[in-house]
C-alpha cells in the first residue's frame, strides 16, 4: 500500500527516495557530494566567464592581466578537479554501498521467507530480481549522484553567472527550462512502459532458456527442437521491437534537448553581436555565455539517459518490495528448547490447499524411538503431512506436537537441527561431495561425514572416485544417478545424528536390497531415532514397526495382513 | 578450483579470440547493409557539425568585432544549422544503430539457441546452464548496450576531433600544435593507467559473477536450506562473496574518479596553454580574436571523447569476450549427421547392441555390452543404483552415441539414422520426469500437437490416472509450475507416462516409470500397459518387481555390464543377482505371521 503511495507522488524520484533506506550511515556522503558538486560546477563554468574576461582585455589590448587569469584558470582547475573526483568517487561510494546493504537485506529476506513463497515464483524470476533489478536501482542512484545533481547545480550557476554576464543572456537561458523539463517528462511518460516490457521479456527470455536446457532431453526424444527454437525466437524479437520503439523515442527526444539549448545560444549569438555592433561592447561576455550554454549541452542529453535509468529502476523497485515485504515470513519464536521426547503428535490437524482439504482432523501418535511408515495414493499429502512437523508447510486447523510441544513453540532453529528431513526434491550444491553432506553445518568432522555416509550405502561409491569424498558433483562436477543423490541425501540428513529423521519417499530409486540395508544401519548406528518413512513399497512397509495409510484425507493404521493386501495383487506373475 | 571449471568450460566450447571476434561481430553488424550505410553517413555528418560550430562561433566573433551585423547573423544561423543537421543526424543514427545492433544482439541469441539443440548431450555435462545462460542472456544484452550505445558516440566524437584537427590545422598549424601538445599526454596517462584499469575491472566482473552463481543455487535448493536450517550459513556465505564485490568495486571506482579529476586539471592546462600562446599570435596579429575563441572550444571538445574512450575501453573489453564465447556455443560442433542419412519410417526385426562400451568421463558406464531386442518384445531391465540401466537407455535412444562398438535397428548403424526419423519410432518416459511451465493438458499435448482434451482425458481414464489428477486443484488444467513443482512426484510420473502413451511408439523405453506412483494406481497402469504394448516392443526399467510379469525377458546390469539375461524362471533358478534382489522384495512368505 504504501509503496503504491510513493510511487504515484514521487514520480521519477522514487528510486532515489527508495534507496535512501539503504544507504544506513552512508547518507552523509550525499551531502558531501552535494557541497562537492557545487563546488566543481562553480569552478568548471567559472572558465568560461574568465575566459571572457580574457578576451575582453584582449579587445581592450590589455594583455597585462592575461598571465593572472591564466593562473586563474589553473588554480581553479585544480579546485575543480579535487571537487570532481570527490563527486564522482562519493556516488561511487555511496551507490555501491546501497547495492552492498540492499543485497543483503534481500537475501536476508530470502531466507525468512516460508517454502510458500517459493512457489509462486520461478527461480528464474527471483535471481533477476536479486540482480538485474538491485543493479538497475544502483545504477540510477549512482547516476543521480555523479550526473543529475552536478546538472542541476550547472543550471543553477549557468544562471546566476548569465545574470552576472548580461541579464538579457539569463533571460534566454532560463527560458529553455521550462521546454527541457516538459519534454522530460514527456519522454519519460512515453517511455515507461516500454522499458517494464523489455524487463519483462528479459526475464522471460532467462526463464525459457532455463527451462529448456533443464529439460533438453525430453525437447530432443520428443524432437521438439524446432517449437522450442520457434517460441524462443518470439520472445527475442518482441525484444527487438520493444527496443525499437525506445529508439523512435530517443531518436526525437533526445536529440530536440540540446536542441532547444542551441536555438538559445543562438539567440545569445545574435542579440549579444547586435548589442555589440551597435554599442561596441567588448564581445568577452556573450563568448562566455556561449561557451557555457556548450557545457551544459553534454549533460543534459544526458538527462535522457537518466529518465531510462529512472524507468528502469523504477520497474525494478516493486519488484525488489515483494521480497523486502514481511509477507510469507516464517513466525519465528526465539525461546523454547527441543523436548526430551521424540514422538510425535498429530491433534486434529487439518490442510487446505486451494478449494481443497487435503488432510482432515488428523489424529496421529508416533511413539518415540520408533519406526513407522506412511503410505497412501499419489498426491493424497504424505508429504505435506510430514512436511507439517517442521513447519515447511502449515496446519490450516489443529497442531502437530513433538514430545508434546507444539512444534510452532520451538524455535525453527532447534526444531529443524533435531528434525531432520530428506525432501523429495533434492538439492545438490556445486561444491565437493564432502561440502554436500555437511551443507554448511559446522562441527561435522571428516569421520561423522564418512560414517554418515556408509549408513547411507553410499560410501562405497564415494571411495571408487578418484578424489573420493573431495571430488566434485553438482552444476561444476560429475552428475550422480537418481539413486546415487537420493543416499547422498540421507547421508546430509543423518550426519548430525537427529533425533527424528524423516524420509519423503527418498529411497524410491535406490533398489529395495539397498533400501533394507540402509534403515538397519540408521537403527542401528543413531539410538533411540525415530523414523518416519514416507513409502511406497511392500518392503519398507514390512520393515516398518507401524504403518499408516493416507486415503480420503484421513490417516490409518493398518495391521501386517492389511498392508500385505494392500500390494499382494499388484505382485502378479 | 571453481575457475578451473570455468575454464575448462571455455576451453570446451572454444572461445574465439579478441580480433576473430570483433571481425565477425563486425560483419554480423554489417549485414543489414542500409541500415548500416545510414548510420556511417550520420555518424560522419554529426562529426562534420560538431568540428564546424567552434569556427562559426569563432566567426560571429570576428564579425562582431569588425562590426559586421549580417556577418553575426548569418554565423548565428550557421551555428543553429549546424545543431539542427546534428540533430537530424543524430536521430537516423540512433534509430539505426539500435537497429543494426539489435538486430545483431536477436541473432546471437537465436543463433546461439538453435546451436544448443544440435550439440551433443554431452555438451551439457560440461557447460552448464548458468554459463549458458548467462552467456546467451547477460553478456549479449552487454554487446547490445556496447553497439547501441557506446560505440556510435565514441566513433562520431573521434571523427569530429579528427575534422577538428584539420579545420584546425588549415586556420593555424602553430597554434594547433600548441593546442595538441596536450593530446599525448592525455593518451599516455590514459594508457598508462589501462593495465590497472582492467586488472580492477575483471576483478568486478567476478565478483558479481560469484554473487549470481551463489544466488541462483540458494534460490534453486531453499527448500533443502529450509530443512536444514543454514539460512545463517547461507547469509554469511554470501555477505563474504558480498563484501568482496563492494571491495573490487570500490577499488575500480577510486581509480576512475581520480583519472577524471586528472583530466579535468589537463583540461585546463589544454585551455591555458591555447590562451597563452593565442595571445601572444594575436598580439603579433598572427590571428584574429575569432580564430581564438575557435581554438578555446576545440581543445574543450577534445576531452569528451578521450575519456569516453577510456570508458569504452572496459565495455570494448567484455563485450569482445562475450562475443567470443557466443560465438564459442554458436560453433560448438553438432551431432554429426552422415551424408545421406537414412530416413529409417519402421522398425521391423530387432534393435542389436553390439560390443557396446560407453563412459562419460573417466571411468566406463557400460563395458562391453551386448543385447538383442527384437520387434515386439518385452525386455526388463534390473540392478542396483548407478549399475548402469539410465545410461543403457540414453544410448538407445542415441542421446549419447557409443564409444565403442554400435547399435543397429534392422541392421542400420542408428548412426546413420535420421535422428529425428529415430525419435518418432522410439520414445522414452525418462528417470526424471520434466515438466514445461503451462498447463497438464499441454505438457501432454507437446508429444502430440492435435490431441484434444477428450483424447488426453480418456487415455488418462484408462490408464487408472484420472484419480491421481483428480487430486489437483484444477484437474489436468494445472498449472505445473516451474519444473513441475506444484505437482507431487508421482503426478509428474503419471504426466510422462501419459505423454509417452500419446504418442503411441513403436518402442517404448520406460525408466523407473513409477517409481513415484502409487502401488495402487500401479496396477491399473499394469493393466493398461500390457494391453497397449502388445504390439509394440517395450523396454522397462524397474525396482518394482511388481512391473516384472509385464516382461518376457530379464535382462541384470551390474557395474556396466549384463551379467544375467533371461526369462523369469530362468534367472530364480540361476540364484544369482536377480533372484536375491526379487526375494528381498517379495518375501511375501514369511510375511504373514
Ligand atoms: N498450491 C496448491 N494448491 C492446491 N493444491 C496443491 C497445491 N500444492 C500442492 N497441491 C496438491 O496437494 C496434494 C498433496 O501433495 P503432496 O503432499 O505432495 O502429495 P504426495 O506426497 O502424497 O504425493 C497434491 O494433489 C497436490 O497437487
Ligand atoms: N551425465 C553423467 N556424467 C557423468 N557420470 C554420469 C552421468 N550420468 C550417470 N553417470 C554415472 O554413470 C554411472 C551409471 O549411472 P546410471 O546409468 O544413471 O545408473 P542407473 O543404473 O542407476 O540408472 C553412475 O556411476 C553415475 O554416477
Ligand atoms: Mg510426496
Ligand atoms: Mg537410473
Amino acid at each position: 500500500m504504501n509503496n503504491k503511495k510513493i510511487s504515484k507522488n514521487s514520480g521519477v524520484f522514487e528510486p532515489l527516495l527508495f534507496s535512501m533506506k539503504y544507504l544506513g550511515r552512508k547518507r552523509s556522503t550525499i551531502y558531501l557530494i552535494i557541497v562537492a558538486a557545487i563546488i566543481t560546477t562553480a569552478t568548471r563554468l567559472y572558465v568560461p566567464v574568465v575566459i571572457g574576461s580574457i578576451v575582453n582585455s584582449i579587445q581592450e589590448r590589455n594583455f597585462s592581466v592575461l598571465s593572472y587569469f591564466v593562473e586563474l584558470i589553473l588554480i581553479l582547475a585544480v579546485v575543480s578537479a579535487i571537487a570532481t573526483f570527490i563527486v564522482n568517487f562519493g556516488a561511487q561510494y555511496a551507490s555501491q554501498h546501497y547495492a552492498y546493504n540492499l543485497r543483503k537485506k534481500v537475501v536476508n529476506s530470502l531466507t525468512k521467507k516460508d517454502v510458500s513463497f517459493f512457489h509462486g515464483s520461478t527461480s528464474g524470476d527471483l535471481l533477476s530480481r536479486t540482480t538485474m533489478d538491485i543493479d538497475a536501482t544502483r545504477n540510477f542512484l549512482m547516476n543521480t549522484l555523479s550526473q543529475l545533481i552536478p546538472t542541476i547545480m550547472m543550471i543553477i550557476f549557468g544562471f546566476v553567472y548569465m545574470l552576472y554576464l548580461n541579464y538579457v543572456f539569463a533571460l534566454f537561458f532560463i527560458s529553455t527550462i521550462p521546454f527541457l523539463i516538459y519534454i522530460g517528462m514527456v519522454f519519460q511518460r512515453k517511455q515507461r512502459m516500454h522499458w517494464r516490457q523489455i524487463r519483462e521479456l528479459y526475464g522471460e527470455m532467462n526463464e525459457r532458456l532455463q527451462e529448456d536446457i533443464a529439460g533438453q532431453r525430453t525437447v530432443r526424444t520428443y524432437s521438439l527442437e524446432n517449437s522450442q527454437i520457434g517460441r524462443f525466437q518470439d520472445v527475442t524479437g518482441s525484444y527487438y521491437g520493444e527496443y525499437m520503439d525506445v529508439a523512435y523515442l530517443r531518436g526525437f527526444y533526445n536529440n530536440i534537448m540540446p536542441f532547444i539549448i542551441s536555438v538559445a545560444a543562438t539567440g545569445v549569438i545574435i542579440y549579444g553581436g547586435y548589442e555589440s555592433v551597435i554599442t561596441g561592447v567588448e564581445v568577452g561576455n556573450l563568448v562566455a555565455a556561449v561557451n557555457i550554454f556548450n557545457l551544459i549541452t553534454f549533460p543534459v542529453s544526458f538527462l535522457g539517459r537518466l529518465i531510462v535509468f529512472s524507468e528502469n529502476a523504477r520497474a525494478g523497485i516493486g519488484r525488489i518490495n515483494t521480497i523486502l515485504s514481511t509477507d510469507h515470513d516464517e513466525d519465528l519464536v526465539s525461546t523454547g528448547t527441543f523436548p526430551d521426547s521424540n514422538g510425535i503428535q498429530f491433534h486434529d490437524v487439518s490442510v487446505i490447499k486451494g478449494n481443497r482439504e487435503i488432510l482432515k482432523n488428523v489424529n496421529m501418535n508416533i511413539e518415540p524411538g520408533s519406526f513407522v511408515c506412511i503410505t497412501g495414493e499419489t498426491g493424497t499429502g504424505k508429504s505435506t503431512l510430514v512436511n507439517l512437523i517442521t513447519v515447511l508447510e502449515k496446519c490450516t486447523s489443529g497442531y502437530v506436537s513433538v514430545g508434546g510441544v507444539d512444534v510452532r513453540n520451538i524455535p525453527l532453529e532447534t526444531l529443524r537441527k533435531n528434525v531432520a528431513i530428506v525432501p523429495q526434491e533434492i538439492n545438490i550444491l556445486s561444491g565437493t561431495i564432502a561440502d554436500n553432506i555437511r551443507f554448511g553445518r559446522s562441527g561435522i568432522g571428516d569421520e561423522m561425514v564418512i560414517r554418515a555416509a556408509k549408513i547411507a550405502r553410499i560410501d562405497d561409491f564415494v571411495s571408487g572416485l578418484p578424489g573420493k569424498y573431495e571430488t566434485l558433483i553438482g552444476e561444476r562436477g560429475i552428475t550422480l544417478s537418481g539413486g546415487q543423490k537420493q543416499r547422498l541425501a540421507i547421508a546430509r540428513a543423518v550426519v548430525t545424528e537427529p533425533s527424528i529423521l524423516i524420509l519423503d519417499d527418498v529411497t524410491s530409486s535406490v533398489d529395495p536390497e539397498t533400501e533394507l540395508k540402509i534403515f538397519k544401519e540408521i537403527g542401528k548406528n543413531i539410538e533411540n531415532i525415530t523414523v518416519v518413512l514416507v513409502s511406497l513399497r511392500y518392503s519398507a512397509m514390512k520393515y516398518s514397526e507401524e504403518r499408516y495409510i493416507l486415503k480420503d484425507s484421513t490417516i490409518m493404521e493398518l495391521d501386517e495382513i492389511e498392508s500385505m493386501n494392500l500390494f499382494s495383487s499388484g505382485e502378479g506373475q | 578450483m571453481k575457475d578451473d571449471y570455468e575454464k575448462e568450460e571455455e576451453k570446451f566450447i572454444n572461445t574465439l579470440g579478441a580480433t576473430a571476434s570483433l571481425k565477425r561481430l563486425i560483419k554480423d553488424v554489417a549485414k543489414e547493409r542500409k541500415s548500416f550505410a545510414t548510420v556511417v553517413i550520420a555518424v560522419v555528418t554529426t562529426a562534420t557539425a560538431l568540428a564546424f560550430y567552434p569556427l562559426a562561433i569563432g566567426y560571429a566573433v570576428n564579425s562582431m568585432a569588425n562590426r559586421d551585423m549580417y556577418g553575426v547573423i548569418f554565423y548565428g544561423l550557421v551555428f543553429l544549422l549546424l545543431y539542427l543537421i546534428q540533430m537530424i543526424a543524430n536521430r537516423f543514427r540512433v534509430i539505426h544503430t539500435t537497429k543494426i545492433s539489435q538486430l545483431a544482439v536477436k541473432g546471437l541469441r537465436d543463433r546461439s539457441f538453435t546451436s544448443i539443440h544440435s550439440v551433443p548431450i554431452s555438451f551439457f555435462t560440461v557447460v552448464k546452464s548458468g554459463f549458458l545462460i548467462s552467456r546467451i542472456t547477460n553478456d549479449a544484452e552487454t554487446i547490445g548496450d556496447f553497439l547501441t550505445f557506446q560505440i556510435p558516440q565514441v566513433i562520431s566524437g573521434f571523427s569530429a576531433v579528427i575534422l577538428s584537427i584539420v579545420i584546425m590545422l588549415y586556420l593555424d598549424p602553430t597554434l594547433t600544435l600548441y593546442a595538441l601538445i596536450i593530446l599525448p599526454v592525455l593518451s599516455i596517462f590514459t594508457l598508462s593507467l589501462q593495465g590497472k584499469v582492467r586488472e580492477n575491472y575483471l576483478k568486478t566482473r567476478k565478483t558479481i559473477a560469484a554473487i549470481t552463481g551463489n544466488l541462483a543455487e540458494n534460490i534453486n535448493s531453499i527448500r533443502s536450506i529450509k530443512a536444514f536450517n543454514v539460512e545463517t550459513y547461507v547469509n554469511s556465505k554470501f555477505d563474504s562473496l558480498n563484501t568482496e564485490n563492494l571491495d573490487a568495486n570500490i577499488r575500480a571506482s577510486r581509480l576512475s574518479s581520480a583519472y577524471g579529476a586528472v583530466i579535468r586539471v589537463l583540461e585546463f592546462i589544454g585551455i591555458s596553454i591555447v590562451i597563452y600562446e593565442g595571445v601572444i599570435e594575436l598580439q603579433i596579429g598572427l590571428i584574429t580574436i575569432g580564430t581564438l575563441v575557435s581554438f578555446i572550444f576545440y581543445v574543450q571538445e577534445f576531452f569528451d571523447p578521450v575519456t569516453q574512450l577510456s570508458q569504452l575501453y572496459n565495455a570494448y573489453q567484455s563485450s569482445i569476450v562475450g562475443a567470443g564465447r557466443i560465438y564459442g556455443i554458436i560453433d560448438s560442433p553438432k551431432e554429426i549427421i552422415p551424408e545421406g542419412s537414412v530416413p529409417v519410417d519402421t522398425f521391423e526385426t530387432a534393435l542389436e547392441l553390439r560390443n557396446v562400451t560407453f563412459s562419460y568421463g573417466e571411468d566406463t558406464a557400460l563395458n562391453d555390452v551386448n543385447l538383442t531386442i527384437s520387434n515386439k518384445e518385452k525386455v526388463g531391465i534390473v540392478g542396483h543404483t548407478g549399475a548402469g540401466k539410465t545410461t543403457l537407455s540414453n544410448l538407445m535412444l542415441k542421446l549419447y552415441l557409443p564409444e565403442k562398438g554400435e547399435i543397429l535397428l534392422d541392421t542400420n548403424d542408428t548412426r546413420n539414422i535420421l535422428t529425428s526419423r529415430y525419435r518418432d519410432i522410439i520414445i522414452p518416459v525418462l528417470q526424471e520426469p520434466f515438466l514445461f511451465r503451462g498447463t497438464l493438458y499441454e505438457n501432454i499435448r507437446i508429444a502430440k500437437k492435435d490431441a484434444s482434451n477428450e483424447e488426453i482425458e480418456k487415455l488418462a481414464l484408462e490408464f487408472g490416472l484420472e484419480r491421481i489428477f483428480s487430486r489437483l486443484p484444477d484437474g489436468l488444467n494445472t498449472d505445473a509450475g516451474e519444473l513441475g513443482r506444484n505437482l507431487s512426484e508421482g503426478q509428474k510420473q503419471a504426466i510422462a507416462i501419459l505423454r509417452a502413451i500419446i504418442r503411441a511408439p513403436q518402442v517404448l523405453i520406460m525408466d523407473e516409470p513409477t517409481s513415484n506412483i502409487d502401488p495402487f494406481s500401479e496396477k491399473d497402469i499394469f493393466a493398461s500397459l500390457e494391453k497397449f504394448s502388445e504390439n509394440r516392443t517395450l523396454i522397462l526399467i524397474t525396482h518394482r518387481f511388481s512391473m516384472i510379469s509385464l516382461v518376457d525377458r530379464i535382462v541384470v546390469v551390474d557395474q556396466g555390464k549384463i551379467i544375467e539375461n533371461g526369462d523369469f524362471e530362468t534367472l530364480m533358478k540361476k540364484k544369482g543377482m536377480f533372484y536375491s534382489m526379487y526375494n528381498i522384495v517379495n518375501a511375501n512368505d514369511n510375511w504373514s505371521v
